[in-house]
């Protein structure tokens, strides 16, 4: 039932591009591989757009990274007569409610919410190329036993899914925050993948693979799967936004890292009790989600324009 | 046609089982006896009782089979937590809040989003099509709780226009609604956009250009009826997306619908409650799926070979 499924409409077209190899540049056979992912490189490097998003995206990271190690203060120290200051060139975003460096705090908060959204998103593509690979391979009654699953999952709700997840693995740390919400949204990527693997399936190296006697994970290792690889990267630009709200929403209600740790979303929290006399202790990490999330999403654009080419013409007219 | 309905019908039953069951065995997962938690000793004979009274005591599948019949009966069982109440009436309390909001934001988003994205269409390539692109992936990517607490700051606080929290007045709705249907806004105009954009290129309204046909004619007759199937679709991911925003924005206008009842019921380990609110959000997305299926069915005729 799943073929034509608007839920599918992403991926609706097998997303792997049968791009030659450009114009006589690498007249050798052996070349194509490589000049494949060359020409996705340079089709992403037109994208102005996801360039500059990929380049913020990064720098992003880098700043996560480093800058809680050279940074003056200490993201944890309290000190209680700094409290609640607005920007200074001392504390370029000012401080929170026991005085702590706001711009210290959200790299270190930003640290985990990446990890948080990282992990997830590779704990969900885990899940969706075993559970779709199989369905699509294998076809059939296990096909259809699993897509009725998926029906099913489908209808839980997202976020009340996550926090019941939470409340059975009793306690909210980084590792169980992964488990959470990637069990609570891998669906979407199983999907992608099986509709992948079975347009893949029908092509004529496969059959010629089966002629030639090649047993049935060989080719599903071997033929199929890595060329599922340029809609799994995709699909991983389109999950983390989702991973990196859904964390953000958890800890803004509550159910987030708990302190002195905090994700960009329990980070929110603490400031959400005092947004009125002190707004940016909230509007920091809130920013912050939002630049992520929105570079994210520019880079997904930019991966959807470079590994699938037919997608151009409709998407952007 | 009427044969895809029943078919389609019928498969939403062993979905909805199945969805109980999921929710059942994960609420069984989380705490084995709700009644040996509290910290007073209670005796023996006493949790026996309540044991037996809320069919504790029985096996798994018998738990599971009364839970079933509770749920087609709309009977969800007694809250475990506030004692005199059972989930029905939780429910009843403060579910319709929430189907208001969640009603509002989808009004705002389909009342502002759909014509923008029409209008940007037509003018592929204007100021305006450039604005809408980009607040469309403004709005995707800010989180709620940041948009909603921007507008109170502003709108509420330091203009004073409207008040800050609650869910009485036609004014104290209006932010939260608003604030909750900004990313099916933002959905709604990228998708209306994107799919008149495409329409507008196929041969039949060429055919009908050159026919000279009117403008208004074409758009309306041609490319709107086309384009906007898409837009109902895509009402069914977007529940999802309201219902978990709606969530947060009861939470941040202290607005007593069920999504905050639920984050409190999950703290207070009120599990009845927990489940009764998943099952009843879970029987909705279905519900919603069925009825933007067999819409789809009836707009799209192809679409209905290939699905069940």
């Amino acid at each position: 039932m799943s073929t034509t499924d608007p839920r599918d409409a992403v991926v609706a077209e097998p997303a792997v591009p049968e791009v030659v190899a450009g114009a006589g540049a690498h007249a050798g056979a052996p070349m194509a591989r490589a000049s494949l992912w060359r020409d996705a490189w340079r089709r992403y490097l037109q994208n102005k757009g996801a360039v500059i998003a990929g380049a913020i995206f990064l720098l992003i990271v880098l700043f996560c990274l480093i800058w809680p190690i050279i940074s003056p203060h200490d993201a944890n120290k309290v000190d209680l007569t700094q409290a609640r200051q607005g920007p200074s060139l001392e504390h370029p975003l000012g401080t929170d409610a026991f005085g702590r460096d706001m711009l210290t705090r959200v790299a270190l908060a930003g640290r985990i919410s990446l990890a948080i959204g990282l992990g997830a998103t590779v704990a969900i593509l885990v899940f969706g190329v075993i559970y779709g690979s199989t369905a699509g391979f294998f076809g059939g009654r296990l096909d259809n036993i699993q897509m009725r699953l998926l029906d099913a999952l489908y209808g839980l709700p997202y976020l009340p899914f996550a926090i019941i997840l939470l409340a059975i693995i009793g306690t909210i740390n980084m590792w169980t925050m992964i488990l959470a919400l990637s069990i609570a949204s891998w669906f979407t990527a199983a999907r992608i993948v099986r509709g992948q693997i079975i347009t893949l399936k029908q092509n004529d190296y496969v059959r010629a693979a089966q002629a030639l006697g090649a047993r049935w994970y060989r080719i599903l290792s071997r033929h199929l799967l890595p060329n599922t690889l340029g809609v799994l990267i995709i699909a991983m630009f389109l999950e983390l936004p989702g991973v990196i709200l859904g964390e953000a929403f958890l800890g803004f209600i509550g159910l987030g890292i708990s302190p002195p740790d905090a994700s960009l979303g329990s980070m929110a929290e603490e400031g959400r009790s005092e947004y009125r006399a002190n707004p940016h202790i909230m509007f920091v990490p809130g920013l912050a989600i939002a630049i992520l999330v929105l570079c994210a999403n520019f880079i997904a654009d930019g991966m959807r324009d470079a590994l699938d080419p037919r997608t151009r013409e409709t998407k952007e007219g | 046609m009427t044969a895809f309905i029943i078919r389609r019908i019928l498969w939403t039953i062993p979905v909805l089982l199945l969805v109980i069951f999921l929710t059942f065995v994960m609420m069984k997962q989380i705490g084995g006896n709700p009644f040996r938690r509290t910290e007073r000793a209670v005796p023996v004979a006493i949790q026996q009782n309540l044991e037996r009274k809320f069919n504790l005591d029985e096996p798994w599948y018998v738990q599971y089979a009364l839970y079933v019949k509770g749920v087609f009966t709309f009977d969800l069982g007694p809250s475990l937590v506030s004692r005199d109440r059972t989930v029905n009436d939780i429910i009843r309390e403060h579910a319709p809040k929430s189907l208001e909001l969640g009603f509002y934001a989808m009004l705002w988003a389909i009342v502002l989003g759909i014509p923008a994205g029409v209008i940007a269409a037509l003018r592929h390539n204007s100021i305006f099509d450039y604005g809408l692109m980009f607040f469309s992936n403004v709005g995707f990517a800010v989180p709620s709780f940041l948009v909603a607490t921007l507008l109170i700051y502003y709108v509420a606080l330091k203009w004073g226009l409207v008040p800050t929290n609650g869910w009485t007045t036609w004014e104290s709705k209006i932010l939260p609604s608003f604030a909750l249907g900004l990313l099916p806004m933002a959905y709604f105009a990228r998708l209306v956009r994107g799919s008149m954009l495409e329409t507008l290129q196929q041969d039949y309204v060429r055919t009908a250009r050159a026919k000279g046909l009117r403008q208004r004619r074409i758009i309306v007759r041609h490319v709107l009826r086309n384009s906007l199937i898409p837009a109902i679709t895509a009402i069914a991911p977007l529940l999802g997306f309201i219902i978990t925003g709606s969530f947060v924005i009861e939470v941040i206008f202290s607005i007593p619908g069920i999504g905050r009842y639920f984050v409190t019921s999950v703290s207070s380990r009120d599990y009845s409650v927990v489940m009764g609110i998943t099952v009843l959000t879970s029987v909705v997305i279905v519900l919603a799926n069925l009825v933007v299926d067999i819409l789809y069915g009836i707009l799209d005729p192809r679409t209905r070979e290939a699905r069940t």
